[in-house]
């Protein structure tokens, strides 16, 4: 199948391989959380609720000296194509919370919090590649309106290596043609990497891959 | 904060309960410590905490296709509280009893997004409640002609799933769930499917259609109909008062409610009370379906009209 169209050099979806989708970005959509937002990135949706910081629920995980980050990521069952009945616990989501977890704790202050939980929960909405990356951004968001206290924003985006060309922000059909991807987390300012999680490991491509989303 | 109160200094907050705690005392730690009387202070007047008088419901609004890759989606916000229902189809043999009928899947979901006491393992205990009431009431007020989801007698129909996310839970849950489905269900279309070569059924795209002869459903006519459409309205009863669309902290200190559908001719479809403290008289429960059929007319309104806003586009 041909990603990118050898004449005009467009993608499936007409954007050059640079080029993002449209982003888009609300905060204080859930009145009853302490911090929500809801991202876009082009057809997909995720919504993130931050609730804390707040008393430990379970006392045994309490920390003495900082905030205790929990997350969890779900996909509604219509999110995606065919709809699949998600099971909460499946491997996929398991591993997409612990990333998010382990990305967001990195930046959130947790020693000027101890004893306390922060709940972060993201909800994919629809799927269209890139959900990753939009429930980090939503989860940035997210705390930040949640008013708790972080040293940078973190930011995210995946990209791939189609048709022998770096191609930024995969959708779902780009993402599900088997090339390599990496998927990047910057905190903004202070410009360093937290996140980064490559797929079939293409030495030079995944170069120009990281570099594209720097 | 400072600590003069800001409505209430000065006014003589005396009466039942913690009324004790007189004198001088910030209205919102008032409403933490006695909600009971705080609220009874209000009932006098007929009036509640958010200026609203008891018979009004909060404001509604709905919007259709927030899901695009789903064939109907609605999302509905009563006040604060989100609904996001989607429909998707998928073909599936019917039962052998009923073989030239579709079938109905329907959901309800409340992510620990919606609402602070909902945890991850720790689900919501009205969640299946209401995803049973869903069931039920849609079925009961046979909105939907399950004939109508039928393709090839005995050998393919459609199974729709319809799956509700609370977003937000801010009190009537059941009522904003319930306009949810409808929104999606009027929002829905079918897409056009044909058969293939060797007996699958195989989706079509919209201007393939002349070529093959197909048992297209319903041929032009892409959307269901819905006959007898329910709909809702949740009061709580405290005392002598009726309060219609109660928020979830009116429900919580006011534990009594009472949930009353009726369809588009007014018929009654049900009504659920499911104990309570306060004991309904007939005239309360009549009162109830007075009120509901008010608010039915509402919401046809504001479902009409993002029909029609919808065709426009």
């Amino acid at each position: 199948m041909e990603y990118l169209d050898s004449l005009t050099g467009f993608r499936l979806d007409g954007r050059r391989p640079n080029d993002m989708r449209q982003i888009r970005g609300e905060i204080g959509v859930v009145a009853k959380a302490d911090g929500s937002a809801l991202f876009e990135m082009g057809n997909t949706k995720v919504i993130a609720a931050v609730y804390g910081p707040r008393e430990v629920q379970n006392k045994s995980q309490q920390i003495n000296n900082q905030a205790l980050v929990r997350c969890e990521y779900s996909m509604a069952n219509f999110s995606t194509g065919d709809r699949a009945r998600r099971p909460k616990g499946d491997r996929r989501s398991t591993e997409i919370s612990l990333v998010i977890r382990q990305t967001m704790e990195a930046c959130i202050l947790t020693h000027l919090m101890p004893r306390s939980q922060i709940d972060i929960f993201v909800q994919v909405l629809q799927a269209d590649g890139g959900t990753r990356s939009a429930c980090i951004n939503a989860a940035t968001l997210a705390l930040a309106d949640a008013g708790v206290p972080m040293c940078d924003i973190v930011t995210s985006c995946s990209a791939g290596y189609l048709s022998s060309t770096p191609l930024l922000d995969l959708n779902y059909i780009e993402d599900s043609a088997g090339g390599p991807d990496v998927t990047v987390g910057i905190l903004a300012k202070m410009d360093k990497v937290t996140l980064l999680q490559v797929s079939k490991l293409i030495f030079l491509n995944a170069k120009c891959c990281i570099s594209l989303i720097l | 904060m400072a600590a003069a109160s800001t409505s209430g200094s000065g006014r003589d907050i005396g009466g039942s309960g913690g009324g004790s705690a007189a004198g001088e005392m910030e209205v919102e730690a008032y409403r933490r410590l006695f909600p009971l009387p705080f609220y009874e202070r209000h009932l006098l007047d007929s009036v509640r905490p958010d200026a609203r008088p008891l018979h009004r419901a909060r404001d509604t609004s709905v919007v259709l296709g927030p899901v695009a890759s789903a064939d109907g989606s609605a999302l509905v916000k009563i006040g604060d509280t989100t609904m996001l229902a989607a429909i998707k189809l998928e073909v599936m043999t019917p039962s052998a009893d009923a073989p030239d009928e579709g079938s109905l899947a329907i959901e309800f979901h409340m992510p620990p997004i919606c609402s602070p006491i909902v945890r991850p393992g720790r689900p919501a205990e009205v969640a299946p409640v209401i995803s049973k009431q869903l069931s039920d009431v849609i079925v009961s007020s046979q909105m939907i002609n399950l004939k109508e989801l039928s393709l090839i007698s005995g050998k393919a129909a459609w199974m729709a799933y319809l799956d509700i996310y609370c977003l937000n839970a801010d009190g009537s849950l059941f009522d904003a769930a319930l306009l949810s489905a409808i929104a999606a269900f009027s929002h829905l279309q079918i897409p056009l499917v044909s058969l293939s070569d060797d007996g699958k059924v195989v989706a079509v795209s919209g201007d393939l259609l002349e070529d093959e002869s197909t048992p297209e459903l319903v041929n032009k006519e892409r959307k269901l109909l819905l006959h007898s459409i329910p709909f809702s309205l949740t009061c709580i009863l405290h005392k002598k008062y009726i309060l219609a669309d109660p928020t979830a902290e009116e429900e919580s200190i006011m534990e009594t409610s009472i949930t009353v559908v009726l369809d588009s001719s007014e018929q009654l479809v049900s009504i659920y009370k499911p104990g309570g403290p306060v004991l309904a008289q007939t005239s309360t429960v009549k009162d109830c379906i007075v009120l509901t059929k008010h608010r039915m007319k509402e919401l046809q309104n504001i479902l009409e009209e993002s029909l029609s806003a919808m065709e426009v586009v």
